[in-house]
């Protein structure tokens, strides 16, 4: 009886377990979302798929001391989440669950009091040293990890700047070299670029100033004065976030393009190796600047304020202007994008900044006008889309097969799905199958290496049947062209001889 | 017979397109029902190769695809410039009447489709890095439409070279103004019938 009992008992616990997985007790619903999730294809139109990611909370965390004023950068290291709280002048760490661990305000520099004014950025080393870009101060500060002065990376001591102009620091990076680049406010000849001892580099990645043969001649033969002086503005365009990656390259945004700009085709990312070149692949269908819209609808364009890559080279890009984010993949094909401005939960109203968790399992969104950090949890699509492209970079290609199909099951008109699955397809020699997956995946250039080999197959298999063909045909003509030569030449003969 | 003899001397036209164009107009070589022969053939060329040329060149969009696009479009361009070069070449001295406009206009259009027919079948068979070919056929036929439409005008206009480029150019610009003319008419005979509607219903409701 008694053993019975714990059996009924155990089948219970395995039910429960079972309904639970059915049945997940989490809050967030796809119907729920005051948002749409999209993609764009290679026709560029918008086409609606499942949710990748689903908001979750807002950690807004007034519980522990005052609430964050105009934070303006949030940065992610190790489960913990710092945050440059701009009014208030200080540095505040975050867990994940939006309890305060510690905040930073002053601290004691050589000896002197000294302590942050408005700070723009925070970066945190592998090594858990925190880097400020303490922009009322006009400099960068560095701390231990038990958030100890260790020094301060002053205005670069260069002729390049002149004294009258203002040195702000808004953000700051250290790559694994531990050169650091920090963008500074009014200082449009790119990133600057301080080696591990805080000594001046130089600029890197300074953006071209390209002015077309057109514009040169409208500009000075053709234009009004009141003209010229609107044309003036005419100035390389500055860097809105930075972001490094594993391999040290640096993702970097621009946020102020007008929309002549985005007509013109200039870049709105760019992925800088150490010399300052962007290496970006933009071998997408669109190009990589947020919704595509048309002319007319200037307000529309995306402002890029803030991007995170993974390891696998996908980049999350957060747009200011449309509070959404886009995720693009290696090649910079259009992945997906959601979120939205509102005063709905889970719409932002003044995104500024975004972090993303080391499994990408979670997108956090500073707002600077709510003063809080909205998180956003991947679903399994999301998992499912962003595991085969990692998979594939892995080089597990059985994986990415499966995941590929798996993103499929829940998006049938996901095209980095069937170009994924085609390629499988390619690899392993079944040419038929994958020219049909690339076209529905609208991949010309994969299907034509596709089509390639189906046709040198088709051509080995068979060529005994064309060349028969074909020599049939010959031959036939042959016969034709011999006989009526021959019909001329006895019937010349004829003549000859009856004219005789 | 007689009009399958004016289809085949097509094919000599477009070889030998002085003489053929010639021989078009005096010779009485060719005829009208050719001419729309040839008109239709490349519309229906047309509607052929934008659903069944291979998905490697083909940029159209299945869907969006309509029929009354392509008829509409060749056969509209096609009264259009034989309208403005009629009335154009009458008041430059051209020879030409309408029944020869319609007849070289159309005997033109033989390489278009003569080229471009093939040209389906060919694309399955080559790839992207081989689609040269595909597009250096396709230029080639439009240009020699294009050569030909300018020999045809020359030949049944007795022009000099320099005056039938003048009034190629002429022409089309004749064609924008036609078109300029009948949208004009139409959105105005849509004014008066809304006009008038509008009244009629008031009348009625008073």
């Amino acid at each position: 009886m008694k053993n019975s009992k714990k059996k009924f008992g155990k089948l219970l616990c395995v039910l429960a377990a079972a309904g639970s997985l059915l049945f997940p007790a989490s809050e967030v619903s796809a119907d729920t979302m005051p948002y749409d999730t999209y993609s764009y294809d290679w026709w560029g139109e918008d086409v609606l798929q499942p949710p990748a990611y689903l908001y979750a909370e807002e950690l807004s965390y007034i519980q522990s001391g005052t609430k964050l004023k105009n934070p303006q950068d949030l940065f992610l290291k190790h489960d913990t989440l710092y945050v440059a709280d701009m009014e208030n002048s200080r540095i505040v760490a975050l867990d994940t669950s939006g309890a305060m661990l510690w905040e930073l305000s002053s601290f004691t520099a050589d000896g002197a009091e000294d302590s942050l004014k408005s700070p723009q950025g925070v970066f945190v080393t592998e090594e858990g040293h925190i880097y400020v870009a303490d922009s009322g101060n006009g400099r960068v500060v560095e701390f231990s990890p038990n958030r100890e002065y260790i020094r301060q990376i002053g205005r670069p001591e260069t002729e390049l700047i002149t004294e009258s102009q203002n040195y702000v620091p808004t953000k700051v990076i250290v790559d694994g070299a531990g050169r650091i680049y920090v963008i500074a406010y009014g200082i449009n000849m790119g990133l600057v670029e301080f080696d591990r001892n805080g000594e001046f580099q130089g600029f890197m990645g300074a953006t071209q100033v390209s002015v077309s043969m057109f514009e040169y001649i409208w500009k000075n033969y053709f234009s009004t004065d009141a003209q010229k002086q609107r044309m003036e503005t005419i100035i390389p365009t500055e860097y809105s976030n930075i972001f490094v990656d594993k391999s040290n390259f640096v993702y970097a945004t621009i946020s102020n393009l007008s929309a002549e700009d985005h007509l013109n085709g200039a870049d709105a990312v760019r992925r800088l190796n150490p010399t300052g070149t962007d290496v970006l692949r933009r071998l997408g269908n669109t190009a990589i600047i947020g919704d595509l819209y048309n002319a007319t609808d200037e307000a529309a364009w995306s402002s890029f304020t803030d991007i995170a890559s993974t390891d696998y080279g996908c980049y999350f890009i957060l747009d200011n202007a449309g509070g959404k984010v886009f995720c693009y993949d290696y090649d910079g094909n259009s992945l997906f994008v959601f979120g939205g401005k509102g005063s709905r939960a889970g719409l932002v109203r003044n995104p500024v900044s975004l972090a993303l968790s080391e499994d990408q399992a979670k997108i956090y969104v500073l707002d600077s006008q709510l003063g809080s950090i909205l998180t956003y949890e991947i679903t399994e699509y999301g998992q499912a889309l962003l595991g085969a492209l990692k998979a594939h970079n892995e080089g597990n290609e059985a994986l990415s097969y499966e995941l590929w199909q798996e993103v499929l099951l829940r998006n049938a008109n996901s095209e980095v799905a069937y170009i994924g699955i085609g390629k499988t397809y390619l690899k392993e020699g079944r040419y038929k199958e994958a020219m049909e997956y690339f076209e529905l995946g609208n991949s010309r250039k994969y299907y034509t290496k596709a089509f390639k080999f189906y046709r040198k197959d088709l051509m080995q298999d068979n060529f005994g049947k064309y060349m028969g063909l074909i020599a049939g045909v010959v031959v036939i003509a042959l016969v034709f062209v011999v006989g009526k030569k021959i019909k001329r030449w006895v019937g010349e003969a004829k003549c000859n001889i009856s004219g005789r | 017979m007689q009009y399958l003899r004016t289809l085949k001397y097509g094919f000599y036209v477009i070889f030998h397109p002085f003489d053929g164009f010639w021989d078009l107009k005096k010779e009485h070589r060719g005829s009208v029902a050719a001419s729309f022969t040839f008109i239709v053939l490349t519309i229906f060329m047309l509607v052929v190769q934008k659903q069944n040329t291979a998905f490697l060149f083909n940029m159209n969009r299945l869907e969006t695809i309509d029929v009354m696009v392509d008829i509409v479009s060749v056969g509209l361009m096609c009264i259009l410039w034989c309208v403005s070069n009629w009335c154009l070449t009458s008041l430059m001295d051209g020879e030409g009447k309408m029944r020869d406009i319609i007849i070289f206009t159309g005997y033109s259009l033989v390489p278009l489709w003569l080229i471009q027919f093939p040209l389906i079948g060919m694309s399955h068979m080559i790839t992207a890095e081989e689609g040269t070919f595909y597009y250096v056929f396709t230029t080639i036929s439009y240009l020699w439409t294009g050569a030909l439409l300018l020999a045809g005008m020359m030949v049944t206009h007795q022009y000099s070279v320099k005056k039938t480029l003048f009034t190629t150019l002429l022409t089309i610009i004749g064609m924008a103004i036609l078109l300029f003319i009948g949208l004009l008419f139409f959105s105005v005979i849509q004014q008066i019938a809304t006009f008038v509607m509008t009244i009629y219903k008031e009348v009625r409701f008073r």
